[in-house]
């Protein structure tokens, strides 16, 4: 046994890693997780971006064809509506989000009576299931049977049947999610807030500082993390859109994810171009969140 | 707490060694996984013992199932059990897409739309039946549904049940408005639809499925034929030939629905429940729909039954009343082997032969696909659709059938629904149709 870790300790680097035993054993103790993400996470990935450089089809892997399938997806006309749909959903209801759930979480962050029964209360919209959610306002917007509908078209706001305008219906889509997700920003920035000691406060208010002085320079510099990690999470989520549009849109409205799943589902021909545009979401997405890890200084761990 | 931890990793006790067994029983447990998956896809390669298995979404009447067990107890040698597939066509075809790419041959018998033979059979996951499946044979089956079951001249399936396109209609608001029967034409339709809803103040005039889905194409595509367009060239599949004043005509009339103020512009979101509503509920003159409907006339707070009629779909100018049929078919899975494909034509034969038929219309209200059932005085009196339904179908005008459908239809509902919406003009709509189906159709396998 000594002997041959004598050996091994005189090799490079690999020798070196895997000579002494107790880092053998910790390479032993990650292995199964190391070949668990390799096998369900990184080869799939590798191997979706592959297909999307060949002219495959559902049933075999085609010829390899450099970007063309890039290309033919940028030129068409049901991907740049959904990429347009995305982007603007994704900015708009995040934003919303993010600004009413900043104004909750800073209220019930107050000492109130009934404080714990308003904080279970805001949270009922997100508890529901998106697709019973999207389902039910789908019907609140129907012309037939509609409130919002007949609302709506009676005060004369709106003319037209909200579901037949794509518009409208994007509109709609918006303000669906920021009703079912401004809860979980709330909750998600209630977190931070009640992190930041009182005792700052009452530093603050001993120096003078008024409340806006204090909200900008005390909560909100504080407060920073959790609103970073909070808008990512949010601007993720609403990227990979899905099961909202699907649902309250009875299939009409054009996501990104809507458009993967036309492509490679039910068509038979635009296979490769859905591959071509999952693998833009995910490298998409990939370097939203690397501009919030490295442009906006994200902390992505609690080391210094 | 660490410093034990690390006192313990160092030394070649009985701990550590049982770590590593027990990750070496993880990899080995992990690799053995693999194996019976692997094990598992390839199975099923042995002889044929007699079983076959049939793949068909929900039958709510039960009868489907008692017909199965009827048959199993009169075959010795074969037993057929029923796989409960997707009620929704596109995640049926979904699902047996995925299996035929992986070359599963466990679904012997498949009963399937009437848009999916020309996509499985020029992939060859579905047997040519055109030897089996005789001309005579043919011939007593109703014209549509063989058609749409015909791909390059062979034949891939055996219709089942059909389904058609039908005009509902209110007769007492009718004679009230002193109308003697239901439109011929679509501009009769307008006309009797404007009158009702002028003087008895009936609130929507004609409902149809005009949403961006399945149902959109189809009720598209009934404004076209109707006025004589066509998709495809009827001697060549892979010619588009939608460009023609006659489908310009089509969707100008659709969207005259709207303009005229006899349908709601809200349409262009309708699928079938949503015209239901307003017919069965009592707001509506007019409705296009499939038969199951006039089974619910009479439920719940639904109209009754003997205030409603039936009639074929008007007339477009020019042309001819058309339906395009629905319905359900037989195929064989071409990876089954050959004597579970044998077995699966006898079970094919004992559905679709009359005395079968006969109990599955009466028992499920479906229509059937034998022209001698339209005339058997038991099912016309059961079911009073089969009347005008018969008749209907007698105007049957498949959907294109087309390897690549499937993409066709995804454009066709994108720009039949924009020019319902008023987003596009019906004369840009089919020129973009023109040239969109034709890339398509360009594409298809050969």
């Amino acid at each position: 046994m000594s002997v041959a870790a004598e050996k091994k300790r005189k090799g490079g680097f690999l020798k070196r890693e895997f000579g002494d035993p107790e880092r053998r054993t910790a390479y032993y103790m990650v292995m199964p997780a190391v070949l668990i993400i390799f096998i369900v996470a990184f080869f799939p990935i590798m191997y979706a971006m592959v297909l999307s450089l060949t002219d495959s089809t559902v049933v075999q892997t085609g010829p390899f064809v450099g970007f063309a399938n890039y290309v033919e997806m940028l030129q068409n006309p049901d991907f740049l509506e959904g990429l347009i749909n995305t982007a603007a959903f994704t900015v708009i209801s995040v934003t919303l989000e993010f600004l009413i759930g900043l104004g909750i979480a800073l209220a019930i962050n107050q000492a109130f009576k009934g404080r714990g029964l308003v904080r279970a209360a805001i949270l009922v919209p997100w508890a529901f299931p998106t697709v019973i959610s999207a389902v039910m306002w789908r019907l609140m917007f129907q012309d037939q049977v509609g409130v919002i509908n007949y609302v709506v078209n009676t005060l004369g706001i709106i003319s037209q049947p909200i579901l037949s305008d794509r518009t409208l219906l994007l509109i709609a889509a918006i303000g669906v999610d920021v009703w079912k997700t401004t809860p979980f920003m709330a909750l998600l920035l209630l977190a931070g807030l009640q992190t930041i000691s009182a005792d700052v406060y009452e530093a603050a208010r001993v120096d003078g500082a008024n409340i806006f002085q204090r909200f900008f320079r005390i909560t909100l510099p504080l407060l920073k993390g959790t609103i970073l990690v909070a808008v990512l999470f949010r601007t993720l989520d609403s990227y990979r859109i899905f099961d909202l549009f699907w649902a309250m849109s009875n299939r009409e409205l054009e996501s990104l994810s809507t458009f993967v799943y036309k492509s490679v589902r039910v068509s038979q021909l635009l296979f490769a171009q859905g591959n071509a545009a999952s693998v833009f979401i995910f490298v998409t997405s990939f370097l939203l969140a690397l501009f919030f890890i490295y442009g906006l200084g994200m902390q992505t761990s609690t080391e210094e | 707490m660490t410093q034990q931890f690390y006192g313990k990793t160092n030394m070649p006790g009985s701990r550590l060694f049982d770590r590593r067994a027990f990750l070496k029983m993880g990899g080995a447990g992990l690799a053995g996984a693999a194996l019976l998956g692997a094990a598992g896809c390839g199975g099923g390669g042995g002889a044929f013992n007699g079983e076959i298995t049939m793949g068909f979404g929900r039958e709510p009447s039960g009868t489907l199932q008692k017909l199965i067990d009827q048959f199993n107890k009169q075959n010795k040698d074969i037993k057929v059990a029923w796989r409960n597939m997707p009620v929704d066509t596109g995640q049926y075809f979904d699902q047996l897409r995925t299996q035929f790419q992986a070359q599963d041959g466990s679904l012997t018998l498949i009963a399937g739309d009437v848009v999916w033979p020309a996509q499985f059979a020029a992939n060859s996951y579905i047997i040519d039946l055109s030897d089996r499946f005789t001309e005579d044979m043919r011939s007593k089956f109703l014209e549509g549904p063989v058609e749409s079951n015909t791909y390059e001249g062979k034949v891939y399936g055996v219709p089942w049940f059909t389904d058609a396109g039908l005009l509902y209609y209110r007769k007492d608001l009718l004679e009230k408005a002193g109308f003697s029967g239901p439109p011929a034409t679509w501009d009769e339709l307008k006309e009797q639809a404007q009158k009702v809803m002028q003087d008895q103040g009936t609130k929507i005039g004609h409902v149809f499925q005009g949403a961006e889905y399945e149902g959109g194409t189809v009720n598209g595509l009934e404004f076209i034929n109707s006025h004589g367009g066509q998709v495809l060239d009827p001697g060549d599949a892979s010619k588009v030939i939608i460009d023609s004043p006659e489908s310009v005509a089509g969707l100008e009339t659709e969207y005259s629905m709207v303009t005229d103020g006899v349908t709601p512009q809200a349409v262009s979101t309708y699928q079938e429940p949503e015209c239901e509503a307003p017919f069965l509920g009592g707001d509506a003159v007019f409705c296009r729909n499939w038969p199951y409907m006039y089974s619910l006339a009479g439920t719940g707070e639904f109209i009754k039954p003997d205030v409603i009629d039936i009639a074929p779909l008007p007339a477009g100018d020019g042309g001819e009343s058309v339906s395009v049929p629905g319905g359900w078919n037989f195929f064989i899975n071409a990876f089954a082997e050959q004597e579970a494909q044998d077995a699966a034509w006898e079970f094919l034969q004992y559905m679709t032969a009359p005395e079968q038929q006969k109990a599955y219309t009466l028992g499920g209200s479906y229509l059937p696909t034998l022209t001698a059932l339209y005339d058997d005085p038991e099912v016309k009196e059961t079911l009073p659709t089969v009347g005008v339904a018969g008749e209907a179908l007698k105007n049957a005008v498949p959907r294109p059938v087309s390897p690549v459908y499937s993409d066709m239809s995804l454009k066709m509902q994108e720009e039949f629904n924009s020019s319902l919406g008023g987003d596009v003009e019906p004369q840009e709509a089919i020129s973009t149709l023109q040239t969109e189906l034709q890339k398509i159709a360009d594409q298809a396998p050969s």
